[in-house]
């Protein structure tokens, strides 16, 4: 696999027979398929070479999936997998230039990757090569005997058995690899075990009956119990042992979730808060600047450390919060959204939102101090109020062709079977948006919507 | 709002500021009117505990989240300091706005949540709302009443613990619209002292309520 750079990885492919085995070679050495598989049967023909071979592959070639699987779960760069994750990027983009993160994103999703693949294949060419090693001698053993020495078939047979067996549990071996990093299902255990029995139960019988073909019935018991006798002492050794080496499996696998966990956390803190703060740090002597974006990580950090990623995609509670993060983002001016109740978002929902932004762009622009909006949804309606502190202005003296708030917010409430209402006063303005669920204003409303499209 | 719109200014009120971050403390601390006396500070559970013991403030800031004690933070200093619950009050600061962080502390016996961003003024004046037997809700924390409690009125069949009243509601919705409590007043055409009563009572039931809906919405929230 040292050529590999040029060629596609060896890996067993979909398009199978037995396991994929000659298809995965023909991919990899760039022959046809029905040339490898040709040459394996053939090789096969002499001597059992080539089904050696076959099984030497079968056991040392991964499936697509379990190269691609193990890949992705041992990134090289701990930055890699939550870089590359696809989630918005800092808010800051306003304000800095957002190629940075994404250059170092792809630089460290592609180069690591080969050299991790290439310590891998080096680490595992010793285990390869020893298990290379003992299958070539039993070809050798095979040839020899096919070959020169007479062997009786009484003992071939069993032989046979006893391969068989060994291949099935092989395949369990196989089996438990992909288990171990798919998640586990009970039919694969199930599968798993009943395998792992039928090869057990070929292997006994295979030396049985090898045993028994040299003496007496009797001597064969006295043989079984006694090695039954040795393997459970052997057994009782090794049990420790092995329960040892089990746990410090589950303790590395463990503290590996827990590595991946906090590289992505760090991966996180360094795009948004590091960043952020280097900006403010540049921007120490503009106050606007460092509030506005203040502001935004800080509903960035808060928006990726409470958010419930399966509950609020598409809700409308989302639009509003993103249409007042727009809002702050673009004029630097606080704008504190309080939710109650939600629902999924609706093309007139929409134009809520629409509608809200506007109002909220309105409060910003010219209220002074802390915009409030407020969402509340309830059976039959869905209301958004939003409160700035300015000196207020009367909404019957706004001019005509100002169409802010005449037209973006009133008009189209309107046109989609809502209400808007602004109240002023000295202490400040308030906007109040009603938006009724029910079925037949939603129906008025959607011919409505159909004839400003035309528009 | 100044302290004269508050309705009672309170000379000398003794506080004690409890967070783990020395800035901030000393941040607050210049930032409170100078009728606000600071009396001690603390930093961790077991220091914040032993100071209110033997300080024995009006109110006591308290951050919800903090060092120490078993982890709880805010909840663990409000369940030690228990015998004084009657003559010190509790007024939570939180830079989290996550519900159970708030919820938390309020029903272990906090009277206000406010967050850290509010001005010196705002939170000067909601020392004396606490310090004066009353409570202070931010708008989020309304908010969060209202999700919980729900946003239908009162049944009179219900248990009166478990529901706002009509009166109650449009207060929490005020508030969560952004209204101080003197525009809820003019608004609704009643006294502040009366939207004060409200909303003591509505700290009350979020307090003492053992009702089904805020099990199940503070279970959804894995609050409790």
């Amino acid at each position: 696999m040292t050529t590999a750079v040029s060629r596609p990885p060896l890996v067993r492919g979909g398009d199978r027979v037995i396991a994929g085995v000659c298809t995965g070679l023909a991919r990899h050495l760039g022959w046809p398929v029905r040339m490898v598989r040709l040459g394996m049967a053939a090789a096969a023909l002499a001597g059992g070479a080539g089904v050696v071979f076959y099984a030497w592959l079968w056991i040392m070639v991964p499936t697509a999936d379990e190269s691609a699987k193990r890949n992705a779960r041992q990134p090289a760069s701990p930055i890699a997998p939550a870089v590359s994750a696809p989630f918005a990027p800092p808010p800051t983009a306003a304000t800095s230039p957002a190629a940075p993160p994404q250059a170092a994103s792809e630089s460290a999703g592609a180069v690591p990757a080969d050299s991790w693949r290439n310590r891998v294949t080096g680490m595992r060419y010793g285990k390869e090569i020893l298990l290379g090693a003992g299958l070539l001698l039993a070809a050798g053993i095979l040839i020899a005997r096919v070959l020169g020495v007479d062997v009786p078939l009484g003992t071939l047979i069993p032989v046979a058995a006893i391969l068989g067996g060994a291949a099935i549990a092989w395949m369990q071996l196989d089996e438990t690899r992909r288990a171990g990093l798919v998640d586990k299902t009970k039919a694969d255990q199930a599968g798993g075990w009943a395998r792992l029995a039928a090869g057990l139960a070929l292997v006994v019988a295979g030396v049985l009956v090898m045993v028994s073909g040299s003496g007496s019935w009797e001597q064969t018991w006295l043989a079984l119990l006694s090695s039954v006798a040795v393997l459970g002492g052997v057994a009782l050794v090794l049990l420790p042992w092995g329960l040892k080496f089990w746990r410090d499996l589950e303790a590395e696998r463990a503290g590996r979730v827990r590595a991946t966990e906090r590289a992505e956390i760090a991966a996180h803190l360094h795009d948004s808060v590091l960043q952020t703060l280097a900006l403010i740090q540049r921007r120490a002597g503009n106050e606007t600047d460092v509030v506005r974006l203040a502001r935004a990580q800080e509903r960035e950090l808060r928006g990726w450390l409470y958010r419930d990623p399966g509950k609020d995609a598409g809700q409308l509670s989302e639009g509003i919060n993103a249409a007042a993060a727009e809002v702050e983002d673009s004029l630097g001016h606080a704008v504190e959204v309080v939710t109650v109740g939600d629902c999924a978002m609706s093309e007139r929902h929409e134009a809520l939102v629409q509608a809200a932004r506007e109002a909220m762009l309105n409060a910003a622009r010219h209220g002074g101090g802390a915009v409030s909006v407020y969402l509340e949804v309830t059976d039959d309606a869905a209301e958004v109020f939003v409160k700035d502190r300015g000196p207020g202005f009367d909404p019957d003296a706004v001019p005509a062709d100002r169409l802010g708030v005449r037209e973006s917010i009133v008009g189209r409430m309107n046109r989609h079977g809502g209400t808007a209402t602004i109240t002023s006063s000295t202490d400040g303005t308030e906007v109040r948006l009603r938006l009724p669920l029910s079925a037949v204003a939603s129906a008025a409303a959607a011919s409505n919507s159909n004839g400003e499209a035309r528009l | 709002m100044t302290s004269t719109e508050a309705g009672r200014p309170a000379p000398g009120i003794r506080v004690v500021i409890v967070d783990d971050h020395a800035i901030f403390r000393s941040g607050l601390k210049a930032d409170l009117d100078p009728d606000i006396v600071v009396a001690g500070e603390a930093g961790t559970v077991e220091e914040a505990t032993a100071v209110i013991a033997a300080v024995r403030p009006d109110v006591v800031l308290l951050d919800v989240h903090l060092p120490g004690g078993l982890g709880g933070g805010g909840r663990d200093v409000l369940a030690g300091s228990a015998p004084l619950l009657g003559s010190t009050r509790f007024l939570a600061l939180s830079v989290s706005d996550a519900a159970e962080d708030v919820v938390s502390v309020i029903r272990a016996g906090a009277r206000g949540y406010v967050t850290k961003t509010i001005s010196g003024a705002e939170i000067s004046d909601a020392v004396r709302r606490v310090a004066g037997g009353d409570a202070v809700f931010s708008p989020r924390l309304a908010g969060f009443v209202l999700d919980a409690f729900g946003t239908a009125p009162a049944d009179i069949a219900d248990d009166e613990l478990d529901r706002l009243s009509a009166r109650e509601l449009e207060v929490m919705r005020l508030i969560a619209r952004g209204y101080s409590y003197k525009e809820v007043a003019k608004e609704l055409f009643i006294s502040i002292k009366t939207v004060e009563t409200h909303v003591s009572a509505v700290l009350r039931k979020l307090q003492l309520s053992s009702r089904h809906e805020l099990t199940r919405w503070a279970a959804e929230r894995r609050l409790l």
